[in-house]
């Protein structure tokens, strides 16, 4: 049966798509992770404290999902609840990877295809005529780097953060750096509205030449986000019926009640289902259970999506349009964070150790992560994590297959498919290293 | 214009989102290979190859081999590509068994028998240390210059003060609830090895309460030398600052999964290569 393969760039980690096709007919499209180095495994025999430095490694892209999640795992099993200081400064963290994160897959992953180059590092290279477009190049990584900036002053590094602490944080943020963070961020501002604006018309450009945005079946979606003014730090996990009624609510700690697993023989990553369903997480996920953002620009920027493509929208090139939302939102709520004291002492409550069993949620920029761990003689016997990524595993297949159909006929294959190939999977940004583990 | 690509073999892709902080390359150098944030299909003839992650797979092992014959010059860049990182602890016997488990998977690259670092299959010019080392090594690396000062150890720029009369008689467990703001964490009973850990991370992890895991490796006193010499310089370190029994140190020190064996030490301590030479450590 020929089968055609599409290496993947632009994404986090290793994957690759393989399409197979007979008498021109799909017989089925594969997302394959091809990496692996085996986190559940590794750990076991770890002192339990250990877990806040060791679960970043599992991503340096999303290390501080990681290093959040494992605190709050680690709070669940030894019964402490940080204070709000400490809280606070974790939203500001979750905010910051938000920023760094919706940034990076809007401008450094998604962007190229909109401008039909390789490399946004190409365009920030060009000069004479091109100059206006490297403009763009070099204001999206500015706008990119308030976010990096952010995760260094809430979690002392930005890949691989470690100011969270079983507890509450290390230390605040003191006055005169809160407010030059601040600063940028309110500078940030308009320079991403305008950036955005610029990807938004791209984006209708795109649509109009290859008529979709995507596969845009209804799909359920989860999130672990209130309805308003997300905080990332997460609550508990909603999803959402592809009519755009909230059907369940329930915390990590019920997750197998909800979600299936399943592994396959061709990835690394295995794939969930909801009550044997589809589901998408991540932006869209978010954007369509939001009532509101609760900041002004982003306000304005979710009516104009609803206007534009109604709620729950399904089109999976919207989960770009979402990201952008959310980097704006995210810009604003760093500002009215940052303008409330943070410089206070009471960032931590101390706490005793003991053994247990524990889960810790947070929503990470690809939707709900949960750690999960049992602790016995200080030592971590078991532990799971339930990455985002593989939530969206089927749905990504499902979407590539409707590329797949779309491009290939008895006749011919269009050479158009393996730039839907790319603009699929990266609609998700899905995040291999983080899915494998 | 120097071209230069990023080789990503099995890592957390860390060191890559460092290198794009470190953005005054831009200026400087042709990125012409790097999937994370460029479409390329295979790495093309280049002046300088960046690899990150260590070599877990057999795909890793022949782009590994591949691109180094088309590179002029290969440096190793972080933890992973210079000793295995977290990912070798994988190369524990048990759990090296759990890992047979994956064999039934058919149709991805096939996991070899342990996480390497990439010196046992290329040369190496240039290592990079740091999990993910900072920006500024990055550019020391691309640029060269002349005026580069290799960095001493973690404790310098940790900041917290070494007390005299403050001596613990064991050691605490990884972390605990309370914990004194600027004392030396050695001082609180903590198995910080920042001491003989090669610095110029500016201490991020000590400086929040987190002892030094060793992840940047050995100090330019202790690289050339047997792993042993780094264990006594620790052992050292103890005896001047705390009671704590030298048995109970070696036994942190030893415990398979301890903070110095995290990054560094399975790997050197375990070596079959001569050390890796100072001069080529940035």
């Amino acid at each position: 049966m020929p089968k055609l393969t599409f290496p993947l760039s632009r994404i986090e980690g290793h994957a690759q798509v393989v399409i197979e096709v007979q008498n021109g007919e799909v017989i089925s499209a594969r997302f394959q992770a091809t990496e692996f180095r085996g986190f559940e495994y590794l750990v076991q025999g770890v002192p339990a404290e250990q877990m806040v430095v060791i679960v970043p490694r599992i991503c340096g892209v999303c290390s501080t999902a990681h290093h959040v999640a494992a605190v709050k795992t680690l709070e669940e099993i030894y019964g402490v609840t940080p204070p709000p200081m400490g809280q606070k400064i974790r939203e500001l963290l979750m905010l910051g990877q938000i920023v760094q994160n919706q940034a990076t897959s809007l401008f450094i992953f998604t962007m190229p295809d909109r401008l039909g180059i390789a490399s946004i590092y190409e365009l920030a290279q060009a000069t004479g005529a091109d100059e206006a477009r490297a403009r763009i190049a070099t204001r999206a990584l500015r706008v990119r780097e308030v976010g990096t900036h952010l995760i260094t002053t809430a979690g002392g590094q930005f890949i691989h953060p470690v100011k969270a602490v079983i507890g509450g944080v290390t230390s605040g943020i003191g006055t005169e750096q809160a407010a030059a963070m601040r600063e940028e961020a309110i500078a940030a501002l308009p320079v991403a509205c305008e950036l955005f604006d610029a990807y938004w018309e791209m984006s209708v450009a795109l649509k109009e030449r290859i008529g979709t945005w995507g596969d845009d079946a209804p799909t359920c979606y989860i999130a672990a986000v209130a309805d308003t003014r997300p905080d990332y730090t997460g609550t508990n996990i909603r999803v959402m019926c592809s009519e755009g009624q909230v059907r369940d609510v329930f915390a990590a700690c019920d997750f197998r009640d909800y979600l299936a697993y399943e592994e396959t023989d061709y990835s690394y990553a295995s794939r969930t289902s909801y009550q044997g369903e589809i589901m998408r997480a991540n932006s869209l996920a978010r954007i369509n259970m939001a009532q509101a953002m609760g900041t002004p620009r982003a306000d304005e920027y979710l009516a104009r999506f609803r206007e534009a493509f109604g709620r729950p929208a399904h089109a999976i090139l919207l989960y770009d349009l979402a990201r952008g939302i959310e980097l704006v939102y995210a810009l604003e709520r760093v500002a009215e964070i940052l303008a409330e004291p943070l410089a206070g002492e009471d960032t931590a409550i101390p706490y005793s150790p003991r053994d247990g069993e524990g889960y810790g949620l947070v929503e990470a920029p690809r939707g709900p992560l949960i750690h999960y761990y049992v602790v016995e003689n200080g030592l971590i016997v078991h532990a799971q994590f339930i990455i985002p990524t593989v939530h969206n595993v089927r749905a990504i297949e499902r979407a590539l297959r409707v590329a797949a159909e779309r491009y290939i006929t008895p006749e011919r294959v269009d050479l158009e498919l393996e730039h839907a190939v790319g603009r699929v999977v990266r609609a998700f940004d899905p995040c291999i290293a983080c899915a494998t583990h | 214009m120097n071209k230069f690509a990023v080789l990503q073999l099995s890592g957390c892709a860390g060191c890559e989102v460092s290198l794009l902080n470190a953005e005054e390359w831009i200026r400087q150098h042709r990125l012409v290979y790097m999937p994370l944030v460029l479409s390329a299909y295979d790495v093309p003839q280049v002046d300088i190859l960046l690899v990150s992650g260590g070599v877990r797979t057999d795909e890793d092992l022949y782009k590994l081999r591949w691109a180094a014959r088309r590179a002029g010059q290969v440096v190793a860049v972080g933890t992973c590509a210079i000793s295995g990182g977290v990912p070798s602890l994988g190369d524990r016997d048990e759990v090296r068994e759990l890992f047979i488990a994956q064999e039934e998977r058919r149709h991805v690259p096939r996991l070899l028998p342990r996480c390497s670092p990439i010196d046992t299959v290329v040369d190496v010019a240039l290592y990079l240390p740091g999990c993910p080392p900072t920006p500024e090594l990055f550019m020391a690396a691309l640029t060269q210059p002349a005026e580069f000062e290799a960095s001493t150890i973690v404790c310098q720029e940790c900041g917290r003060k070494k007390l005299k009369d403050m001596r613990p008689t064991h050691l605490v467990g990884f972390q605990k609830g309370e914990m004194m703001p600027d004392v030396c964490l050695i001082n609180q009973g903590f198995l910080c090895i920042g001491s003989s850990t090669r610095g110029g991370c500016r201490a991020p992890c000590p400086r929040a309460g987190h002892p030094c895991v060793g992840c940047r490796g050995p100090s330019d006193v202790l690289i050339e030398r047997e792993s042993s010499a780094w264990f006594t310089s620790i052992q050292r370190i103890f005896g001047t600052l705390t009671d704590i029994p030298a048995e109970e140190v070696e036994a942190g020190l030893r415990s398979p999964q301890y903070a110095l064996f995290l990054f560094q030490f399975s790997d050197y301590a375990a070596a079959e290569r001569p050390p890796r030479p100072k001069e080529k450590v940035l």
